[in-house]
């Protein structure tokens, strides 16, 4: 019984995502950056959910549903499958699109926490004018870290779920600003 | 139904003889998990007058019957704290380890409730001597719990069972389980004893239940990943974490009427016991929001610490 029990809770350990419990509590990472260019020219950019080409780490984003999110209690919004240039596969669902307010919020849906050490992931992109030719560009990220149980291994605490994000947010971020600001 | 109209008339006399007051909360408190702290919220000024460090990542939180005391869960440090809530000061903490997070207060006796998702058990203690009384045996990771008005029956979201535990206070003992929809979280009892209502993260609804029948009356449809519900003015309002909003339905028809834009990830709710305003809790957005559940309109806002959770009841 015991021996069921134990080859049970291994098999649950590979697939994070269907062992849904929580971890004690929440982090939060929130990381801008100012551009210098106007919005909407930073939006065409970051704007398009079916388009992750200004993430440096991503390969391909393969999706349906364009930018039309999810409602109420139907699971029937925009869809993406992230195929990252490790090699790691990130699926991922809109929750929220406003084109007016440049803003959207999605969710991860499954993702294998050596890929990113995270469960529970949702998220917000926004950019906002700062006059005629400045922008900002703000990624927030919620979520909970890699292991949902008391007493994590080191790579999977809440530490390392921050760091991994919070590494992943300032690179892109810079990349993008480069990007625009480069004119590429 | 005569007597409800009876008590909308109290209300209405209240409400216009500009006593109001005497039955609106005047203030609340806010576990703001990652800062670690509780926020104190005067709420005729919608202005944060005091902060309490806490510790551990509080999120869970309960009353006294009499208002004086907050209890709060810190899951990080498995703790039980007590915070005198006239004074503004910690006066007893207690590790009672495992994943304590729902947290309830006994409306008349000296008793709380701690769901712990780990063991899947509710711990009962003694707010005297915050020891632990005993443990009663529910569903899979309890998270929201809640008591009837009249103290007989203390109610636990059993979030991995997918249903919610009716438990028998004074026999210690669970007397009936009734399904729900997919992970219940938040769960909250009206002022009639005789409803519950769960917020379902996973399936993205609120069930129903009828306490005394133990039986679901029916399921409403919210916004992404409802965390709790708020019932004022016939509606109930849940908060959607990933919707940003709040879905406003009907309790009557038990339909969805409206969905407020709310802030970023929504999370505790309460209603005042006049029913005047409802309060939430933006854990994205660090703010307390204050809603007139007439008007279903944004009324005032207030800053309050990093990431507030206030699961559970927060007003006093």
């Amino acid at each position: 019984m015991l021996k069921r029990l134990a080859i049970a809770a291994a098999i649950l350990g590979s697939f994070p995502i269907m062992a849904w419990a929580h971890g004690p509590s929440r982090q939060k990472v929130t990381e801008s950056v100012e551009i210098n260019a106007p919005a909407d020219k930073v939006w065409a950019v970051v704007g398009n959910f079916q388009d992750l080409s200004w993430v440096p780490a991503v390969a391909k984003t393969e999706g349906t549903g364009d930018n039309k999110p999810a409602s109420g209690s139907n699971n029937d919004g925009a869809k993406r499958t992230i195929t990252l240039k490790s090699g790691g596969v990130i699926e991922e669902m809109l929750d929220e699109y406003d084109a007016k307010e440049m803003t959207y919020s999605y969710e991860i849906t499954k993702v294998d926490v050596k890929v990113l050490p995270v469960n529970d992931y949702s998220s917000h992109i926004t950019v906002t004018a700062n006059g005629a030719d400045k922008s900002t560009l703000e990624w927030k990220g919620a979520f909970y870290r890699g292991f949902m149980n008391n007493d994590p291994p080191p790579e999977l605490n809440d530490e390392a779920s921050k760091k991994a994000v919070t590494d992943l947010y300032k690179s892109t971020l810079e990349a993008v600003k480069a990007k625009i600001e480069g004119g590429k | 139904m005569r007597a409800f109209v009876r008590v909308s008339a109290v209300v209405a006399v209240l409400a216009f003889g500009g006593l109001q007051s005497a039955a609106m909360a005047g203030e609340a408190l806010t576990t703001n998990q990652p800062a670690d702290t509780l926020s104190f919220v005067d709420l005729s000024a919608m202005k944060e007058v005091a902060t309490v460090k806490i510790g551990g990542k509080p999120a869970g939180i309960a009353l006294s019957p009499d208002k004086t005391k907050a209890y709060i869960t810190s899951p990080d440090s498995k703790e039980l704290v007590e915070v005198d809530a006239v004074s503004r000061a910690v006066t007893r903490r207690v590790t009672l380890g495992g994943g304590p997070l729902g947290i309830a207060a006994h409306p008349k006796l000296p008793e709380i409730y701690v769901a712990d998702w780990y063991s899947h058990k509710i711990l009962v203690i003694n707010a005297k001597t915050l020891a632990v009384v005993c443990a009663i045996s529910v569903g899979q990771s309890p998270s929201g719990l809640a008591v009837t008005p009249d103290g007989r029956l203390l109610l636990s979201a059993d979030r991995d069972s997918d249903a919610v535990s009716i438990v028998d206070i004074a026999r210690r003992e669970r007397i009936a389980s009734v399904p729900t929809g997919k992970r219940p979280f938040g769960i909250t009892i009206d002022n009639n004893g005789e409803r519950a209502y769960t917020a379902n993260v996973k399936s993205n609804d609120v069930t129903v239940i009828d306490i005394a029948s133990r039986s679901v009356l029916g399921s409403v449809p919210t916004g992404r990943r409802p965390y709790a519900v708020a019932l004022a003015n016939g509606l109930g309002f849940s908060t959607d974490q990933y919707g940003g909003s709040i879905t406003v339905f009907d309790l009557a028809k038990l339909v969805p009427t409206e969905t407020i834009k709310a802030c970023d990830h929504p999370e505790g709710i309460e209603a005042d016991p006049s029913g005047h305003d409802v309060y939430v809790a933006c854990w994205g957005d660090n703010v307390l929001l204050r809603l007139d559940p007439r008007t279903l309109k944004v009324t005032g806002k207030a800053d309050v610490g990093d990431g507030p959770r206030a699961f559970g009841k927060f007003l006093r």
